[in-house]
């Protein structure tokens, strides 16, 4: 996976987030967090390029908006909160959509399906699938892509223990190799896993710095109203490889 | 059945139809009769028939029914909806009332409402006003559900105008029974016109859709991850939404209101060869022709009067119902 940092200055989106500066590296393995509706989704999309937003984003210093829709498969991929397939591709066609933005060029798939524990569903139609299924999918659509900035809304909220963890070794492994990593999330015990937290409340950016730094029992307060203290040897872990 | 085989055997299909479509009728040709006819040998009265009356009926036939196929194909994708269908924007709806306007007012306005091309460039506006609407209607932000609602409401409202006209004029009887013909479509008296009409329009515009087939895919399966994946979403919509406008509205144009056709075929096809819409959208394109082929048949063969928008219908509906309960 080749690398590639991604800047965003004063970005906005009216009436859901205001105003955010940040800029995300490569390696870098990065939560975003906040209450409903604190604007996570939108940020994700927007610096995914899929919504109309105000600012600037740009990609290894290069402006998003004049990089060509066919390009930007290949530089970012994106995974939605919600995954719905209403047509009864195969699994394995789903992901090779991923594969769109290099001609349809193969190769990955089947290292994607696998990555994700999907090989044994690759035939079954995607309409078929359980909703955690379906969002394995996603993810090995947007692996596929080998993209080297990924943008995941939310991508375990919907897995069990087992793979929800399997894909933040995945997004470990993923930053390890130079790639660059935001996935939001709601769990934050998970986010101390996470290089970098970003926290988001109104659609401002309230806090981006180390899991530890940020992530504070007052904070916690102001922005999630709730009384916190984590007990770090509870965070679930996958047995080593 | 497997993609390999379905070309061929679509193509025998509407082979079969087609000739079938030119043997038979109010007089009855042999194949061998057909294939004189067609070569400019044969009996005289049978090379009129033939090749004046029954082949320019085919082929606008054969047109109109891969028109609404693959506008099928193109609402369904679009939409990401399998029960979507051409006429959901409202474009048949404003072909009806542009075609029924020109029957109704024509007469009092003093004009030959019988004028060949008068009837379907009348249509063909009233389709492309009625696009024109929806797209303005939805234009901020243009998601998905607003279009579909808008189409709905402008399906309302144009057939609430058809519905006007029709009983306005109630007391002519001729005009009246001429729109009721035109609302239930029909291929009578189709001639080499109506196929310079309608065919090089539905041609062009299949062939501009074939390439769309994989962006289609992507589309089918959502917007926001399509365009993630580089496909230009704004882009591909608008060539969507234009060429299954033309489609409709020309075969709305050369043979009136014809229903199911578009719901039915790419549904029938994406239960035997699957959803990629590189395959659909062509085999979509001979189902179509096939069954409207077959439904013409039943009209000629049947001589109960019966209207072309009626047998696909009759003979789609069933059939559909049968599919869907048929254990996947």
């Amino acid at each position: 996976m080749n690398s590639a940092a991604l800047h965003a200055a004063d970005l906005s989106v009216p009436g859901r987030l205001e105003g955010v500066a940040l800029d995300l590296g490569p390696g870098e393995l990065v939560a975003v967090v906040g209450p409903n509706g604190a604007g996570k989704s939108t940020l994700i999309q927007a610096l995914a390029g899929l919504l109309p937003a105000q600012g600037t984003i740009q990609w290894n210093g290069q402006s998003l908006s004049r990089i060509l829709m066919a390009d930007r498969g290949r530089r970012l991929a994106w995974v939605g909160q919600e995954a719905h397939f209403e047509f009864a591709f195969p699994v394995r066609e789903v992901v090779a959509q991923g594969r769109y933005a290099w001609q349809d060029d193969p190769s990955g798939v089947a290292e994607a399906l696998a990555e994700l524990d999907l090989t044994h569903l690759a035939e079954r139609p995607a309409t078929r699938l359980s909703g955690g299924e379906r969002h394995r999918v996603g993810l090995a659509r947007a692996l596929a892509t080998r993209a080297p900035i990924q943008l995941w809304d939310e991508p375990v909220a919907q897995l069990d223990v087992r793979h929800a963890l399997e894909v933040m070794r995945l997004a470990r492994r993923l930053a390890t190799e130079g790639g660059t990593i935001l996935v939001s999330l709601h769990d934050l015990r998970a986010a101390y896993r996470f290089d970098r937290v970003l926290v988001l409340d109104q659609g401002h950016l309230v806090g981006n710095g180390r899991p530890h730094d940020v992530l504070t029992a007052p904070l916690i307060r102001t922005v999630f109203r709730v009384e916190a203290t984590f007990v770090e040897s509870l965070v679930p872990e996958l047995p080593p490889d | 059945m497997r993609s390999r085989a379905a070309i061929p055997a679509l193509l025998a299909l509407l082979a079969v139809a087609f000739l079938a479509s030119l043997a038979f009728g109010e007089m009855r040709l042999s194949f061998s009769q057909v294939l004189a006819a067609l070569q400019g040998g044969g009996d005289e009265i049978a090379r009129t028939v033939v090749r004046d009356f029954r082949l320019p009926r085919a082929l606008v036939g054969m047109a109109v029914g891969a028109a609404l196929g693959a506008s099928g194909v193109v609402m369904q994708a679009f939409f990401r909806n399998p029960l979507a269908s051409p006429g959901l924007l409202g474009v048949s709806s404003g072909g009806a009332l542009g075609a029924v306007a020109v029957l109704a007012l024509g007469p009092l306005l003093g004009f030959a409402s019988a004028t060949l091309w008068a009837l379907p460039l009348a249509s063909v506006a009233g389709a492309f006003a009625a696009t024109g609407a929806v797209l303005m209607l939805a234009q901020r932000g243009a998601g998905t559900e607003r279009l579909l609602l808008s189409g709905v409401a402008l399906n309302a409202l144009l057939g609430a105008g058809t519905s006007f006209l029709l009983t306005t004029t109630a007391g002519h009887f001729e005009v009246n029974a001429q729109i009721l013909f035109w609302l239930m479509g029909g291929l009578e008296s189709r001639s080499w016109e109506h196929v310079w009409m309608g065919g090089p329009p539905i041609l062009a515009a299949c062939l501009l859709l074939l390439p769309l087939g994989r962006p289609m895919d992507l589309l089918s399966l959502g917007e926001q991850s399509a365009q993630s994946l580089g496909v230009d979403v704004r882009r591909l919509r608008f060539q969507l939404i234009l060429l299954s406008t033309i489609l409709t509205a020309m075969a709305t144009a050369v043979a009136g209101m014809v229903g199911f056709v578009g719901l039915v075929v790419p549904h029938v096809m994406r239960l035997a060869f699957g959803p990629d819409h590189r395959r659909l959208l062509p085999y979509s394109m001979l189902g179509g022709a096939t069954f409207l082929l077959a439904c013409d048949l039943v009209t000629r063969t049947f001589p109960l009067g019966l209207r072309l928008g009626v047998v696909t219908a009759l003979v789609g509906g069933p059939f559909f119902l049968w599919l869907l309960r048929r254990p996947q």
